[in-house]
């Protein structure tokens, strides 16, 4: 089992003015599942995955993930989870405009103390991995939308995660470039066996995924529970 | 070396950030250097004014100034008072308060003859120069005479209303008799300054070599009647090196003319001191010593053990001449002090807000790249490492930038070179009023116009760049903990 969710609530702010955003969510993963997390703006979608991906700590309940309770897990073991064990891929890219297409894969090799060469060729193996060998040496502002979100695949695939998560990965980006995307998200689960979790309010992408949980208002109305528990 | 690269893409690639940042602490570092160009500039014009008596901030001189009652003399209200004590001995001093034609010439007689008078100095034996050198704290010390020859010349009246002709040596061109009547107008008089210098000990003279201007100084084993001269006073009477001049029926030779400083003891000529003694009938005795401490820490405590141990002594140090300096030189010293300081001060806290507020900002703009870092498996401690690394290196583009601004303007206060006046006042307890008029305090009063430098040093150039540095390194401070203290999920949550 890669994650188990039991309870998680997650609530912002006190007494009147408290918001709720995830509410008493119970949900299982397996390791290699597809995962699409589905629903209406404001449902807790996001709020899940940063929960799932130990940006953010839930107000009550537990996130197991591979056993560890990331509610009792230090900033630092935190970090080192997310820089060996989880990739993230963000709607709106989140590059850093600064950088050239490889320094932005580089930054998420940098902390692993890889020497320089060793670094920049990984790095360029990896956008060309994504179709951007070519633009290795270009900025966020000079390349399109679709070409910013394979970067940030390419970044996000750095460590070699286990467990991707993408919110909403599809949504600044055309529907062909996102189908492209989503194909290339899949062929990455099918051949590598990585967990992805994706959040989407595309029907039809939820619609095309092995797994789709919905959910409204913070609670998950379907599919909490994991392909392999469902056919036991 | 990626985080080296991130540093110099953000530099590089928020060139706006960062040169307003950057021109904020060179603002600021730049102030620095001018100011403390400027105010070192005035230290070395204020050094230069003292050093005629501070040598190496070591050197005093002693007098036996006459006492007078009062402290203040006012013009019109009749001369200061002296206590018939004073007077008597001021009398001893100059043989007698006036001298008559009689001994002069025989009258309807043509006559010459020069006078050595002091008003407010009482001389001593010289051998107090051997005794102050033996006091605790005393390296040497030399002594000297400095009396107004005053040479009278012309034809004695042949008879006068009182019986025989008399002349009150009173003022240029004889003046008047006691009666009013007017006195001769057959007489000539001058009078000149003349010090007699230990030419021995030419260190501690009240000129030295280093004061000569052409010619050379005073030989210790050549003719007795050689003769420095004061430049302007040279100048003013057209003599140079190599003139001759008469001088109680002797005939001196200018072997050199010298520069006496401000705040020296400004003679017309300078002659032997033995030779001074021998032509003014003072043998043995000197009005000035000129005393080295061992070292700067010795000469207060000198001074007291000289003014305990001599009676009446006035001892003046490079203290009390540096008290007594004004003029712009010292409003532009004060000014630089006081406002320089204030200044600088305010520069650089206002170029450290500059960056720090700047490096806030940019930490906030820049929320949602920072909480990425986090989400990829940047620790903290990376995150406020590159956010002060890329202050630090803000820090040392405005450092040299600001040195640069510094050099600027001290280029530009150089170029324009202001000159600043300095005058020193003459000692407060030597004589005032028509007593004065023969300029023996043991400081003269003087002043002297000084060019400005603005040096910077290698010294000050690192302390503007430490200064810089020490500014981005705050700004970076500031920045790195505002940067820490994001969650990583609320810095995704940000709308940029």
């Amino acid at each position: 089992m890669s994650y188990e969710l039991r309870d998680v609530s997650r609530r912002y702010g006190d007494g009147d003015t408290a918001v709720v955003a995830v509410d008493g969510v119970t949900l299982d993963i397996d390791e290699g599942e597809f995962v699409v997390i589905a629903g209406p703006s404001g449902s807790g979608k996001t709020t899940l995955l940063q929960l799932l991906g130990g940006l953010d700590r839930a107000t009550s309940g537990s996130v197991l993930f591979e056993g560890r309770d990331l509610g009792t897990v230090g900033d630092r073991e935190l970090a080192e989870l997310r820089l060996g064990t989880l990739g993230f891929i963000f709607q709106q890219f989140n590059l850093v405009p600064t950088l050239t297409a490889r320094q932005n894969v580089e930054a998420a090799l940098a902390p692993r103390g890889l020497p320089g060469r060793e670094r920049i060729e990984a790095a360029r193996s990896l956008l060309v991995s994504v179709g951007l060998g070519a633009r290795a040496a270009h900025l966020p502002s000079q390349l399109s939308g679709g070409e910013q979100q394979r970067v940030a695949i390419a970044r996000a695939l750095a460590n070699e995660p286990r467990v991707l998560l993408a919110d909403e990965p599809t949504g600044n980006l055309d529907s062909a470039t996102g189908s492209e995307l989503i194909d290339l998200l899949r062929r990455l689960n099918a051949e590598r066996g990585l967990t992805i979790v994706l959040i989407t309010h595309d029907t039809e992408i939820a619609a095309s995924a092995p797994r789709t949980v919905r959910m409204a208002d913070g609670r998950i109305v379907d599919g909490a529970t994991s392909l392999r528990a469902a056919s036991l | 070396m990626f985080y080296l690269g991130y540093v110099l893409a953000e530099l590089r690639r928020r060139k706006g950030r960062t040169l307003f940042t950057a021109l904020g602490l060179a603002v600021g570092v730049g102030l620095v250097v001018t100011v403390s160009a400027l105010s070192k500039g005035l230290d070395n014009a204020q050094h230069k004014v003292l050093e005629p008596l501070t040598g190496v901030g070591t050197d005093m001189s002693v007098t036996r100034p006459l006492k007078v009652s009062g402290s203040n003399f006012t013009p019109g209200a009749g001369p200061p008072q002296l206590s018939s004590k004073e007077q008597n001995q001021l009398r001893q001093e100059n043989g007698g308060g006036r001298f008559g034609l009689v001994q002069a010439a025989k009258p309807g007689h043509s006559f010459s003859t020069d006078r050595f008078v002091t008003a407010t100095q009482l001389s001593f034996p010289e051998s107090e120069a051997a005794r102050l050198a033996h006091l605790p704290g005393a390296s040497d010390a030399a002594a000297s005479l400095t009396l107004n020859a005053i040479h009278l010349s012309g034809r004695v009246p042949k008879r006068t209303a009182t019986g025989g002709p008399q002349f009150f040596g009173s003022g240029p061109g004889g003046g008047a008799d006691p009666n009013g009547r007017p006195a001769p107008r057959a007489l000539n008089f001058n009078s000149r300054q003349l010090t007699g210098i230990d030419e021995s000990k030419p260190s501690l003279g009240l000129v030295s070599p280093g004061q000569v201007t052409s010619g050379r100084y005073l030989s210790t084993s050549g003719s007795k009647y050689q003769a420095l001269m004061n430049v302007a006073y040279a100048r003013r009477n057209s003599y140079h090196v190599g003139s001759t001049f008469k001088l109680a029926n002797h005939t001196f030779t200018v072997v050199g003319l010298a520069s006496p400083p401000l705040g020296g003891s400004a003679s017309d000529i300078y002659v032997k001191l033995t030779t001074l003694q021998k032509l003014s009938d003072r043998k043995g005795r000197a009005n000035a010593i000129q005393v080295r401490a061992k070292d700067s820490g010795a000469v207060d405590g000198l001074a007291r053990e000289i003014k305990s141990s001599f009676a009446g002594a006035q001892v003046t140090t490079a203290k009390d001449l540096a008290d007594r300096v004004g003029g712009s030189l010292v409003d532009a010293k004060n000014l630089s002090g006081k406002l320089g300081t204030a200044l600088e001060i305010v520069g650089l806290v206002a170029a450290f807000l500059i960056a720090s507020l700047l490096t806030l900002s940019s930490v906030a703009k820049r929320t949602r790249e920072l909480g990425t870092l986090k989400a990829l498996g940047w620790r903290q401690r990376l995150v406020v490492r590159q956010v002060t690394a890329e202050s630090l290196a803000q820090g040392v583009l405005g450092g040299l930038l600001g040195v640069g601004l510094g050099l600027a303007g001290a280029a530009v206060i150089g170029a324009i070179g202001p000159t600043l006046h300095a005058t020193v006042a003459a000692a407060k307890s030597a004589a005032p009023g028509p007593l004065a008029l023969f300029g023996q305090g043991q400081v003269s009063s003087g002043s002297t116009t000084i060019k400005l430098g603005v040096p910077v040093d290698v010294g000050l150039v690192l302390l503007a760049l430490l200064l810089a540095v020490a500014g981005g390194l705050i700004a970076g401070t500031l920045g790195g903990l505002r940067a820490a203290r994001l969650r990583p999920a609320d810095a995704l949550r940000s709308v940029e």
